[in-house]
């Protein structure tokens, strides 16, 4: 896999965490598995290989079809504003990028830019989960470190097993139902996606 | 395929199917099948685990399916309380009519999502390999979640999306660890992540180390150890009753069980020493934290849960001493803690229809309106504060042993204070909670009291068999098949 597809994914998953738009966020990190399709089609080396691109594809297509249909029945009146402004998220986020691959030794993984790749997309999927107050941005932070798993994945010699990459599809999936079944009656219950809503549990 | 393998199949295949049919029968049918359903399930898991335990010495082992002593203890535990988590939800289901789906699936969707969550959790002890363990544990995220939001109430909410989020971004930094394993192992494939092949990692010692720490570090958020442990309390404390007590009982020390055969199969690699202190360290912190929470007026179900931090902190501990002593005395606390904490979980259903108000207020006196009910909640603390004759005295008792033999005297008198301080704790809630002064309620029958009432005289003869057994477990082949694992 070439530096620039893997720093193009990287350049998406930055993007999820300032974009304001929860639509918008859900087209970048379908954006991002389907360039993972491509790349795993393109290095697939045997059938069992085709079967988990095809189980990547299926996983984009489904979660995006999920959470559009859940942007579209949960409009807000008013937008739900981050607490953190989106130039400070993205400061924040290559900070800890940063970090982590400057503690996290050598992965592995075919290549340096890969690794590094990887690394930086969980710190961001974290950093969309922590600091956007949208309930949905929590779900997509989740589905952005399912997507840098997928690369390192794709990035490790000899290739992952067939079985685990169709059974992270499936967990991400049923997950991901999960979460839109939780989220439509957040939103009912509460009226509003915003998740400084939820804040009743204390100690 | 030896019989062992044969029940093994069938104990996770059977509330699989149980699963399909509830999703599938007449709505009438639905409670009579699921109520039909467990008691198989449970006797093939007994079943297994007594097999199993008479073959000790010799393990089944490979790359999918592991049966050894250490995962059909956790077998025959999920199997029991599974059965009795079955047999209580009536008593649940009759006190509302609120959910997450609507009133006509009510029951359809809570057995199936149950039977579910039940099935996966009996499969991750069976299971021969770290990659499947995972996406097993995983699914045990979707079927759990569900559970916890059940009743559809805003505070059900909350804590079944913070377990759904938190836990799920774990287990994404535990399959990091897993991947940074699977790129150091010759073996590719499925295979080369099987218990067994985990130690031919062969990446640098450094890499191996930081994937251990990721790997555990992800998996605690899920066991609910400190500091990731934020989901506990509140899913705990908001799931439907039956639902926290597999939770408690069954799902935290079988995602432990993971973190164990990690700990035991990459020791070699990242060096065994190094791979007990991770273990220690997360035992002792999340020990510290739940203590001054034993200490506080909490609602019912949100002090067993701190509760929960505090054994699981404990079986970490033993676990890292690892020596037969603290090994003899996690084996019986995971068992005597399951008893326990479990039975607790099933008097908060006559509980919240004796005083809705215990849900979210700390309640006092509960045995001079109520004596069945009062006794109950009584034995519960009792055995969980560590109060003798209770088994998780004596397994505390030798974890604390097991961790002078294993030449770690600061945290084994680390471990003693803070037991002796959560006890205290537990002491004062259990006198103020049985015996303290009573606001005036009614008096009479309660809803679902009877079952409950039958499974403390069921839960007391278990634990006082497993004090029993306790004596005798330091010097038994059990022990030493504890010790070896899978090797």
């Amino acid at each position: 896999m070439s530096g620039a597809i893997i720093w193009t994914l990287v350049a998406l998953g930055l993007a999820v965490l300032v974009v304001r738009r929860r639509s918008l966020a859900v087209a970048l990190v379908t954006a991002q598995a389907l360039i993972l399709v491509g790349v795993a089609l393109d290095e697939a080396e045997s059938s069992g290989d085709v079967l988990a691109a095809g189980a990547l594809a299926v996983r984009a297509v489904v979660l995006a079809g999920l959470f559009l249909l859940l942007v579209s029945r949960t409009r807000s009146v008013r937008p739900v504003r981050a607490r953190v402004a989106p130039l400070a998220r993205a400061g924040i986020a290559v900070a800890f990028a940063l970090a982590l691959t400057w503690l996290v030794p050598a992965i592995g993984l075919a290549s340096r830019d890969a690794e590094r790749g990887v690394l930086a997309l969980i710190a961001f999927g974290i950093a969309t989960a922590a600091l956007r107050r949208a309930t949905l941005f929590q779900i997509i932070g989740i589905v952005l470190v399912e997507n840098a798993l997928a690369l390192a994945a794709l990035q490790l010699p000899g290739g992952a097993a067939v079985a685990i990459e169709l059974g992270v599809a499936l967990d991400l999936i049923l997950v991901a139902v999960v979460a839109v079944v939780f989220y439509e009656r957040i939103f009912a219950e509460f009226g509003t996606a915003d998740s400084a809503a939820l804040r009743a549990l204390r100690d | 395929m030896t019989s062992r393998e044969v029940l093994a199949v069938a104990v996770i295949a059977l509330p699989a199917l149980a699963m399909m049919l509830l999703l599938l029968a007449p709505t009438g049918l639905v409670p009579r099948l699921a109520r039909f359903a467990a008691v198989p399930t449970a006797v093939l898991a007994l079943a297994l685990t007594v097999l199993a335990l008479r073959a000790s010495g010799e393990p089944v082992v490979g790359d999918w399916l592991v049966v050894d002593v250490a995962g059909v203890l956790l077998v025959g535990i999920i199997g029991i309380v599974g059965l009795a988590s079955v047999l209580v939800s009536p008593a649940y289901l009759g006190t509302g009519t609120d959910s997450l789906v609507s009133r006509e699936r009510r029951q359809r969707i809570y057995y199936a999502s149950l039977y579910g969550f039940w099935a996966i959790l009996l499969a991750v002890p069976l299971v021969g390999n770290l990659g499947a363990a995972w996406l097993l544990v995983e699914a045990t995220t979707a079927a759990s979640a569900l559970l916890v939001g059940f009743s559809g109430h805003a505070r059900a909410l909350e804590a079944g999306w913070k377990y759904l989020v938190l836990t799920s971004l774990g287990l994404g930094v535990a399959l990091l660890g897993i991947v940074m394993l699977a790129a150091g192992i010759p073996r590719g494939g499925l295979g080369g992540l099987s218990w067994q092949a985990l130690s031919t990692y062969s990446g640098g010692s450094e890499t191996a180390l930081v994937a251990y720490l990721l790997l555990l570090a992800g998996l605690a958020a899920k066991i609910g150890w400190a500091p990731v442990h934020n989901w506990l309390p509140d899913a705990h404390s908001e799931a439907p009753p039956p639902v926290s007590a597999l939770l408690s009982a069954a799902l935290l020390p079988t995602v432990l069980l993971v973190a164990w055969r990690s700990q035991h199969a990459l020791a070699p690699v990242v060096g065994e020493r190094t791979a007990r202190t991770v273990l220690i360290v997360f035992g002792l912190t999340s020990l510290a934290v739940a203590v001054p929470f034993l200490w506080r007026s909490l609602p019912w179900k949100r002090l067993l849960a701190y509760s929960s931090l505090e054994h699981m902190g404990v079986i970490a501990l033993g676990i890292g001493f690892g020596t037969p002593l603290a090994l003899a005395g996690v084996a019986i606390h995971i068992a005597a803690h399951a008893v326990a904490k479990a039975l607790g979980f099933y008097a908060a259903t006559p509980l919240l229809t004796y005083d809705p108000r215990a849900g979210e207020h700390a309640v006092t006196g509960i045995g001079r309106g109520q004596p069945s009910l009062g006794a109950t909640m009584g034995i519960s603390l009792a055995a969980l504060s560590g109060l003798p004759p209770s088994p998780l005295f004596v397994s505390e008792v030798l974890i604390v042993a097991g961790g002078f033999q294993a030449g770690h005297p600061w945290a084994a008198s680390a471990t003693a204070l803070l037991l002796a301080l959560g006890f205290l704790g537990l002491a004062h809630a259990l006198i103020e909670t049985t015996a303290g002064d009573s606001p005036p309620r009614e008096r009479g029958p309660i809803a679902g009291m009877r079952g409950v009432a039958a499974l403390t005289c069921v839960s007391v003869v278990l634990m006082l068999g497993l004090a029993a057994a306790a004596v005798v477990l330091p010097s038994s082949d059990l022990v030493d098949a504890l010790v070896r694992g899978l090797s």
